[in-house]
């Protein structure tokens, strides 16, 4: 093992640099400030508080044990029985994913949200997003009445306007507009058209504010048919991805990352392990994963794919003019390997594209013709219906809104005046349209425009439908009644139809008439259409293929230069951020307390600079920067001022920002978080998260562009405080406690595939020995002994378990400021390390939750016995013996303890409803770690022994487990075998974080594997 | 001399003090609700129903059997008999002999306590719904009540044979329920360590005493 070895991993530019200059100050394990001996509170302000302390504390004494109220059902519905869960099977609306989902219903009301296992698309996963949306159900700022002119108004006075209004406007012929984000339902598409169809002029215009446009258009070009094509990663063994982030937010991410993992699987025989190259001018969670990586600005994308289409053009054979090309920025010799590659993998590659420009879309289609890539990895005939917005459309409308030629626009999942670059133009320009329908069920910026609002149910409280892919059509069912008094879009579409009906009578006759016939298992509909209740949704055989025309070569024309950038000025590039996307969430907490994945922040956006552009503009993480744009953006906005974030592997002349903050939503968030002397707000000085960036979008060409040159950035000299989790809870092993030769062992362990080929135990750097142990070994385990095992190749960092932890455990959300004081609750966190120089980085990803260790440090320093262990193995917190010494998370090798500073109660008292009253809500002064859901343990322990059975192999999943798309988390019986987490932690990548400690973790973790020339691998495993 | 005489005093009325406070505030512990006996908006007797009818606590706590919660019944399952039983035989014996002796045909009698019950689920005198009356579920008092960091699952101990009166005391002997237990945490202890030993109804149980059997 080679010395400087050790410290290959580090979290932050910072830690990197210290350990440079001074291994100690690195080695810091409480890098806290002491902010009160250095901070403002006076002596004043300490007696105020000291004196509210003494007379809480007289008050609360006071209290007496309070009558309390048992209130059961008069007549109590046939399959209800209080406090049993009961799941209902659903389609996810938290995106146009159309994921599965099995909707846990407590005492009738939804409280979480899991992936449905049977789901053919998602197969069990569910993001982070998806997790969240539960929230939204609860909101009691969401518009719970249908509003005339921004008053209440009941459905009667509001129907009957609108038709009033629509009537005259049939008689005059004028252009009415249905203004929606994709729309996959086939029954709602039918509604739409028969309420369209009334109309002489009438028209269904579909944007996406993460928009794929160009890609459907290069299909039209290619193919003769506007579609989306269902890719297929699991088929992939090479796939090349050009800024398609595709396994955080491109598309469908759930099923991409359940479909890329199934072609990595070390342990299949034999062993399958795609090759991933991912071309991209920022850090995306993809690129993270990605086996290698190349950067490329935005602007040289189409430059590169053109290389790649004329190398593989010359392997193929085929004519491609590739006379006067520009040379491409990035190493032809990488480049030529990329398509070698390719190229061997035929018929077992694809290539991605995440451009908005159809012309490199156009190219991408062409090399995956050369692959063959059609109807192996990619899907045509049963295509994805996910995006399927028309941005050539969408600036028709615009044409259209700014010439007054529209009498009637509705609008219906989208934010316009947000979402689109010119969007605080189109305020005044809808003023002048006659009738303004939204149909949103929250308020933003385009509903406070709007006439009338007519606001839709939340998806768990309606009938509906979704198609994401041609033949799987996930069925949503209602899991609650309505909370307010809103109607379902179906509904509202049908009334103005002329043929009010409810959207469960219009749903089933649809399923009748469009979805029975094609199928091909049932013959009775009501079999049909129970099943398909039951399930979630149904797989139709019967889909009839899309036609489309073979692939044309002719419209292939090479992209022969990119725009080149000058001194000091910068590609800004515009990307949607894992949980907040494009802003339709921006109102959930949870996923604005989300650490992105890859930068840790929360709570705002920032501007990323890769290190080398950060040191020549002399600003560190914090420093405010003023961005310029050479031509005004849509709003006429010129600059705007954004808090710097370095991100090593970032492209030297781009700057990342993330879209979806600022908006309005976001308003509600002042409150956020403990009031207290010394807590500063969570909203920045707009009053609002974070700043909207979408100005700076251009739509030109009839696409939606997401990077913009040129740009330049000034240094403002202020200083803005970002709320990260990066450098929380350093884990090294301090030389002291490690046994020798073992003290500087990372904890991320990798080995490379090669060398893994050759021998499974390769890149092993520490045997783990027997240690003499303080302890008496009393713990016998005779029934069960829980255990987990996580792998690290196939965790992407989606932080799809953090929500899921969140939601199952009731975690607080604590807003910035706590963040920023390093009180953030999560009990599951992901590390994020990076290997490399800083210009090229390579990525690790490690979910770190309490390890459960038989040795367990926390529980030797507990005083009062609040953190014991149990027979099962588990390290239990009995929160209501803890007083909050705190001396167990100091003794945590870990950091994975979590310590209630305040009360943090929702700030939305009905959001409470979301609680699991399985689960206590912890108050002020209580300690607080990862269970392994003990909760679910105990359900399934006894609902075993209820049935007389004995507990099976998976019938425990904790919630991290459950949401994983990846399936990278296992929890089960070590005492058993042949459970699969037993199976699992026998392998030989297995290995356990600060083994050398002895503290003995219950968790073990799979190294990671990575493809690596050999010749870099020999140097670095030694 | 004076301040002796009030030393005296003031040492007397302390003892005083520490006795009748000692008296009257028996010595629990904060939170222990036994022989906690609230009135009940409705006062149903489990005395007759329990005891003198014979009703299995389970035909109207459904509950314990499949989930945590035993449950009140809701007020359906009470008008599975009081559709027809809709006051005692002692009051309609009264009734008609009083309506003999008055030589008046007799009335319907109605026990003012299942009127509150046709109340809340808004029936007319005919027992049948009706809409233009108001619904009201009815409040009971909660008697046993564990705190919200306990979590106890009836099942658990329903299906490996625990009578309902090792916890709940005599029930079918009560008027208006009782707690009886203090059901504080050693008590609950002192029970799971017994029965790992004694078994529960002659068969072997595990009744684990690990903290997050109920502290979740």
């Amino acid at each position: 093992m080679a010395g400087d070895h050790s410290h290959r991993y580090w979290k932050s530019l910072e830690e990197r640099n210290a350990l440079v200059e001074s291994p100690a100050a690195a080695e810091d394990e409480f890098p806290e400030s002491l902010e009160f001996a250095t901070g403002s509170i006076g002596r004043r302000q300490f007696l105020k508080a000291a004196g509210f302390t003494f007379v809480g504390a007289v008050l609360t004494g006071c209290q007496r044990a309070p009558v309390e109220k048992a209130i059961p059902y008069l007549v109590k519905p046939e399959e209800v029985i209080p406090g049993l869960a009961y799941f209902y099977a659903s389609t996810c609306g938290g995106c146009s994913a159309g994921c599965g989902l099995l909707v846990k219903n407590r005492d009738g009301r939804p409280i979480k949200l899991e992936g449905n296992p049977e789901h053919p698309l998602s197969k069990g996963g569910l993001c982070a997003t998806g997790q969240a949306s539960i929230l939204g159900l609860y909101d009691s700022r969401r518009i719970l009445h249908p509003l005339r002119e921004g008053k209440e108004a009941t459905w009667e006075q509001v129907d009957r306007d609108i038709l009033d209004k629509l009537e005259g406007i049939r008689r005059e012929g004028r252009a009415v507009r249905f203004l929606s984000d994709s729309i996959s339902s086939p029954t709602t598409l039918a509604t739409l058209e028969a309420f369209l169809g009334r109309f002489p002029n009438a028209r269904h215009v579909v944007y996406d504010p993460l928009s794929c446009s160009a890609i459907l258009d290069a299909y039209e070009q290619t193919h003769g048919m506007r579609l989306l094509p269902h890719f297929r990663f699991e088929m992939a063994e090479v796939i090349a991805s050009f800024d398609a982030d595709f396994l955080a937010t491109w598309i469908a991410p759930v099923e991409y990352t359940a479909g890329y993992q199934a072609a990595r699987r070390l342990e299949a025989t034999p062993p399958q392990f795609s090759y991933h190259v991912q071309f991209e001018p920022r850090m995306s969670l993809t690129g993270s994963k990605a086996d290698q990586r190349i950067r490329v600005a935005p602007q040289e994308l189409g430059l590169v794919v053109t290389h790649l289409a004329a190398m593989l053009a010359s392997l193929a054979g085929a004519p491609f003019p590739a006379e006067g090309i520009e040379q491409p920025a990035v190493p032809r010799q990488a480049l030529q390997e990329v398509a070698q590659r390719l190229w061997e993998a035929k018929g077992r590659s694809l290539v991605v594209c995440g451009s908005q420009d159809v012309s490199t879309q156009v190219l991408c289609n062409f090399i995956n013709h050369l692959l063959s890539s059609y109807s192996n990895t990619i899907d045509l005939a049963l295509p994805s219906r996910q995006r399927r917005g028309n941005d050539r459309e969408l600036q028709s409308l615009l044409e259209e809104l700014h010439g007054g030629k529209i009498a009637a626009l509705f609008i219906s999942g989208v934010n316009p005046v947000y979402d689109l670059p010119d969007g605080n133009q189109l305020a005044p320009l809808l003023q002048q349209v006659p009738l303004v329908v939204s149909l949103d069920g929250k308020p933003n910026e385009t509903t406070e425009l709007a006439h009338y609002v007519c606001p839709n149910h939340h998806s768990l409280e309606s009938w509906g439908d979704q198609e994401p892919v041609s033949g799987v059509v996930g069925l949503s069912q209602p899991c609650m009644q309505p909370l307010g008094n809103t109607r379902a879009l179906l509904e509202s579409l049908a009334a103005w139809t002329g043929t009010p009906k409810s959207a469960y009578d219009i749903l089933r006759e649809s399923w009748q008439s469009r979805i029975f016939p094609r199928q091909t298992k049932e013959s009775s509909f009501q079999a049909f259409w129970d099943r398909s209740v039951q399930d979630g949704f149904a797989k139709l055989e019967g889909t009839r293929a899309t036609a489309v025309r073979p692939f044309a070569a002719g419209v292939v024309h090479p992209i022969l230069s990119a725009g080149a950038l000058g001194e000091g000025e910068f590609a800004l590039v515009l990307y949607p951020k894992v949980g907040i996307l494009d802003g339709r969430h921006a109102e959930n907490p949870w996923l604005q307390e989300l650490p992105d994945p890859i930068t840790k922040v929360t709570w705002d956006n920032y501007a990323c600079l890769s290190p080398a552009a950060a040191a020549a503009l002399r600003v560190s993480a914090g420093d405010v920067v003023r961005l310029e744009s050479g031509p005004a953006t849509g709003n006429g906005q010129k600059g705007l001022e954004l808090p710097v974030v370095v991100q090593p592997g970032q492209h030297d002349q781009v700057v990342a920002v993330a879209l979806g903050y600022g908006s309005k939503a976001t308003e509600r968030f002042a409150g956020m978080g403990p009031q207290w002397i010394e807590g500063k707000s969570t909203v920045g000085e707009t009053g609002r998260v974070g700043v909207s960036v979408a100005p700076w979008l251009r739509l030109v060409d009839g696409a939606l562009q997401y990077w913009r040159t040129p740009v330049k950035l000034q240094p403002t000299g202020r200083h803005l405080a970002l709320a990260s989790t990066q450098t929380y809870g350093g884990i090294r092993v301090p030389p002291q406690l490690a046994t020798p030769g073992a003290e500087r062992r990372p904890v991320i362990q990798e080995t490379a595939l090669a060398s893994y080929l050759d021998d499974v135990r390769a890149g092993k750097q520490w045997e783990a020995e027997e240690h003499e142990d303080l302890w008496a070994q009393d713990h016998p385990y005779t029934g069960h002994r829980w255990a987990m095992a996580i792998d690290l190749n196939a965790c992407t960092g989606c932080s799809a378990c953090v929500i899921a932890c969140q939601v199952e455990n009731n975690v607080p959300v604590v807003g910035k400021d706590e963040v920023r004081r390093r009180r953030v609750m999560h009990w599951i966190r992901i590390d994020r390390y990076y290997a490399g120089d800083g210009a090229d980085v390579e990525v690790a990803h490690q979910p770190m939750l309490c390890q459960h260790c038989e040795n367990a440090p926390c529980e030797t320093v507990c005083p009062v016995l609040a953190t014991v262990h149990n027979a099962e193995g588990l390290n239990q917190q009995i929160y209501n013996r803890c007083v909050g010494t705190r001396y167990c998370s100091n003794n945590c090798p870990y950091k994975v303890r979590r310590f209630n500073w305040f009360n943090y109660p929702h700030e939305d008292r009905l959001e409470n409803l979301v609680l699991n009253p399985d689960v206590t809500v912890r108050s002020r002064g209580i300690m607080e770690k990862c269970s392994f859901c003990v909760q679910r343990i105990q359900e399934a322990k006894i609902e075993a022994k209820r049935k007389g059975e004995p507990l099976r192999d998976g019938a425990i999943k904790t919630a991290c487990q459950q949401s994983c798309p990846a399936g990278a988390i296992v929890v089960g019986d070590r005492n058993d075998p042949n459970s699969l987490v037993s199976q699992l932690l026998r392998s030989s990548r297995r290995y356990h974080v600060l083994q050398e400690i002895n503290v003995r973790p219950s968790i073990g973790y799979l190294k990671l594997v990575r493809h690596r020339l050999e010749a870099r691998e020999e140097k670095r495993d030694g | 001399m004076n301040s002796r005489v009030l030393t005296i005093v003031l040492g007397v009325g302390l003892a005083f003090t520490v006795v009748f406070f000692g008296w009257s505030v028996s010595p629990r512990l904060p939170g222990d609700q036994q022989g906690y006996e609230p009135a009940q908006p409705i006062a149903y007797s489990h005395r007759l129903h329990a005891g003198e009818l014979q009703i299995g606590c389970l035909y109207c706590h459904f509950g314990a059997e499949k989930s945590r919660h035993a449950g009140i019944p809701p007020a359906g399952v009470c008008m599975n008999c009081h559709r027809f039983v809709i006051a005692s035989l002692g009051a309609i014996r009264a009734e008609h002999e009083q309506a003999d002796q008055q030589k008046r045909p007799p009335q319907t009698v109605v026990s003012p306590e299942l009127e509150k019950l046709y109340a809340a689920m808004g029936l007319d005198k005919n027992l049948q719904p009706d809409p233009s009356k108001p619904t009201n579920p009815i409040a009971w008092v909660q008697v046993h009540k564990l705190p919200d960091f306990a979590y106890f699952d009836h099942r658990a101990h329903v299906n490996a044979g625990l009578e309902c009166q090792r916890c709940h005391g005599p029930v079918e002997t009560m008027e208006r329920v009782r707690q009886v237990e203090d059901l504080s945490m050693g008590w609950c202890v002192n029970c799971h360590r017994e029965v790992d030993q004694t078994g529960v109804a002659g068969k072997a149980v595990e009744a684990s005493i690990d903290c997050d059997t109920c502290h979740y």
